[in-house]
């Protein structure tokens, strides 16, 4: 049973491990995965916690059915961000999360600083603290490798971090696998502070099932159903870098830090075709029917021999066009780099983006920054990661991310576009309001995945629409109109999502028709035993997303900080398809009303106190 | 009647292995199944899926007294069998072997196997 998985509480201060069941109650009240990790985290956050103090927990957490059948097997890895300064949680595929399931484990709650480099071992229940003094310093790929070795077991799946987490780089990832990562608001940083170089786990326990047959029987006709939308075709087909040609013709991609939002047709270059001569062949995570990741090799040229997996559309996106960088083969040998040394090639690609135009407009010079930072010159760019990654000059002011504002001075700060201290990412959301205010609110700083309401791309009729989010919402991509319900109701979800353990691309994220509530409940009561009605768990996605705000809300934040970067109202996109389009600030002020008054928050973004009763948060 | 195995397009997903578990035994454990998925996962990133090719010769019951269409049936088998089988292709955990019984005819493997990688073959 489902329910049956632990928690462990490791303090590498005390060098003591503590395992505890994970009560009902608290399933009930937050699934598991992202839910449950806020919960755990709630209970040590302060303002002034310091990301990378002995006292910030890192906290592993497996999704509800991860490791089970489903709609993906995804996790969550949750702490205070040490890039942003406030709530850091990044989500990861592959088959980590599952691994951790078979050795009878959801959750991880990681304190203290150990005074030398150590790893954990799970095996089945087991915790055992080793000694990583040979894995410092070994890149994510030969770390995972090394562990099997000494460990003489090829079945083990490992989480950890490269020079850059070692480096206390503010953006670094936690890693697993050739490309999965934790990836965002600089969960790495947090693991490279606790000395803790990785996390090894084996796991060959039974998972029970309520009721097999049953379950059996649902999931394939779920299944069949979801592999005949032309999305998860497309998706195994091509992956995420479809999603380049699309945000490129309509004009929402960023281009030289945001200045433009389109390359027209040299996006030829980036786009799903032109990954074919490289990819050779489509996998998946542990648990996942899409198989949207690349297989590549590069046969020649400079980055011959270069092998892995990927790139994404966000690593293209960032690593590329936003740093006017069309050169795929560099794209994908930066992607590499930074999965090696364990860096977030998201945040990578805004900071360089920055620095590139900080160097345009001769606010910094070779002085500073050591080669010259020209769009689109690759050499560049990979040097950039490698200075970040090892913190040498100016990579180590670029290690600082948004930090460096202070460094970089106060007229550096308006062309970094960035969101309660953390950057926008490959995207510009001029065009597409419901994006624009979903960058603007999610509880994690400037992040399309908390909200993303991809649908709106769709232009679906306004009835069926107001039949999805319960309503009106304007079918127009461009238009405000309804779109602050639009985000509500997405955020709500995807944080059920995320408790559950399923991925975005399975679920209403990509298709109208693709599962949600209705089948999450099915499965969920199916495989665990555990009821819940479609209306009970959007209740709890309400409380997760709420307990995030009450977070932000302790470091401050409010209607203040729920905004965009000023470029977003001040700059009209000079050209393309988009040309003319700019967020106009009453507009953005409607949006954000509707938004906190379905949230149950007041006018200036504070969860209300009957609705925090309701939700069970005015302990 | 066996599966027959297209290694290049297994996308690692470990489906067949969720599904074989929970058909024969009622849970979920990837390592009580009959099929499993070698992943090179920190090399090539290629995928081999293993499992019994219901070969004529069944040198996995060396010695046995038993009855090989009767075993054909059967999905949980003894250890010994596993080392006897030149392809190594049974899985083993806790001092069972996993055989693929072909799911008395409907196999549930290839129900699930999205990327085309296991094929019936009569």
């Amino acid at each position: 049973m489902a329910l049956k998985r632990k928690i462990a509480f490791i303090d590498l201060s005390k060098n003591s491990i503590e395992i505890a069941p994970v009560p009902v109650d608290l399933r009930r009240k937050f699934l598991g995965g992202r839910g449950i990790n806020m919960y755990l985290l709630s209970k040590f956050y302060s303002s002034d916690l310091d990301p990378l103090s002995a006292e910030n927990p890192l906290i592993f957490g497996t999704g509800l059915l991860s490791g089970m059948l489903g709609f993906g097997s995804r996790m969550n890895i949750t702490s205070k961000s040490p890039e942003s300064g406030h709530l850091g949680d990044s989500n990861m595929g592959g088959d980590f999360g599952a691994e951790l399931v078979k050795a009878g484990l959801s959750h991880l709650v990681i304190e203290g600083k150990s005074p030398t480099p150590v790893y954990l071992v799970i095996r089945n229940g087991g915790l055992e603290i080793r000694d990583a003094e040979k894995l410092w310093g070994q890149d994510t790929v030969e770390t995972q490798k090394l562990i099997r070795q000494e460990l003489a077991d090829e079945k083990y799946h490992v989480a950890c971090i490269g020079p850059a987490g070692e480096n206390l780089v503010r953006f670094s990832a936690i890693r697993t696998g050739m490309k999965n990562a934790a990836g965002r608001t600089g969960m790495g940083a947090v693991m490279g502070s606790k000395k803790l170089k990785a996390v090894a786990v084996r796991g060959t326990l039974d998972i029970a099932v309520s009721d097999p047959k049953t379950y059996f029987r649902y999931y394939l006709k779920t299944l069949n159903k979801l592999m005949e939308t032309k999305w998860v075709q497309a998706l195994g087909r091509y992956g995420t870098p479809l999603l380049f040609q699309y945000a490129n013709a309509m004009g929402f991609l960023s281009i030289r830090n945001n200045q433009f939002t389109t390359i027209g047709d040299q996006g030829y270059a980036l786009e799903a075709e032109a990954l074919e001569p490289f990819a050779t062949g489509m996998l998946s995570c542990f648990g996942c029917p899409a198989h949207c990741r690349h297989r590549f090799s590069i046969e020649e040229g400079r980055f011959k021999g270069t092998k892995g997996e990927g790139p994404e559309y966000a690593s293209i996106g960032s690593l590329g066009s936003k740093l006017g960088n069309l050169d795929l083969q560099n794209i994908i040998y930066a992607t590499e780099l930074c999965n090696r040394y364990g860096l977030d090639t998201i945040s990578a690609g805004s900071y360089i983006a920055w620095a590139m135009e900080l160097f345009q407009r001769g606010m910094i010079n070779q002085d500073t920054t050591d080669v010259p930072l020209r769009w689109g010159d690759g050499e560049a760019i990979l040097r950039l990661i490698h200075d970040i990654a090892g913190r040498k000059g100016f990579g180590d002011i670029l290690a600082e991310g948004a930090f460096a504002k202070k460094i970089l001075g106060e007229a550096s700060k308006y062309y970094l576009l960035d969101i309660k201290n953390f950057p926008i990412e490959m995207t510009d959301e001029r065009l597409p309001k419901s994006f624009a205010l979903g960058m603007a609110t999610s509880t994690r700083g400037a992040c399309h995945m908390r909200s993303r309401p991809s649908l709106d791309v769709l232009s679906l009729p306004e009835e069926v629409l107001k039949k999805i989010y319960g309503g009106p919402v304007s079918s127009r991509f461009s238009s405000h109109v309804g779109k602050g319900r639009m985000v509500w109701w997405h955020e709500i979800f995807n944080a059920v999502s995320d408790a559950v353990g399923f991925c975005r691309f399975l679920t209403i994220f990509s298709s109208p028709h693709a599962p949600q509530y209705q089948q999450f409940s099915r499965l969920i009561a199916l495989s665990t035993g555990l009821t819940f009605t479609p209306k009970e768990l959007k209740t709890i996605g309400e409380r997760i997303y709420t307990l995030e705000r009450m977070l932000l809300v302790k470091d401050g934040i409010s209607r203040k900080d729920d905004t965009l970067p000023k470029r977003y109202f001040e700059e009209a996109i000079p050209e393309g398809p988009a040309q003319g389009e700019v967020i106009s600030h009453k507009e953005f002020d409607e949006m954000l009303d509707e938004y906190y008054r379905l949230h149950g928050w007041d006018e200036d973004g504070i969860p209300e106190k009957k609705n925090l009763k309701r939700l069970g948060l005015d302990e | 009647m066996r599966i027959k195995v297209d290694e290049a397009q297994c996308s690692g997903c470990h489906l067949c292995e969720m599904v074989c578990s929970l058909f024969h035994l009622g849970t979920m454990n990837t390592e009580k199944a009959a099929i499993r998925i070698h992943k090179d996962d920190l090399g090539t990133s290629l995928n081999t899926p293993v499992l019994c090719r219901q070969c004529k010769e069944m040198k996995c019951l060396h010695g046995e007294k038993v009855i090989g269409a009767q075993e054909r049936k059967k999905f949980l088998w003894k250890k010994t069998r596993a080392e006897y089988c030149p392809f190594h292709a049974l899985s083993v955990l806790g001092g069972k072997a996993f055989h693929c019984d072909l799911c008395g005819g409907k196999p549930q493997c290839v129900k699930v196997c999205t990327p085309g990688a296991l094929h019936i073959v009569k």
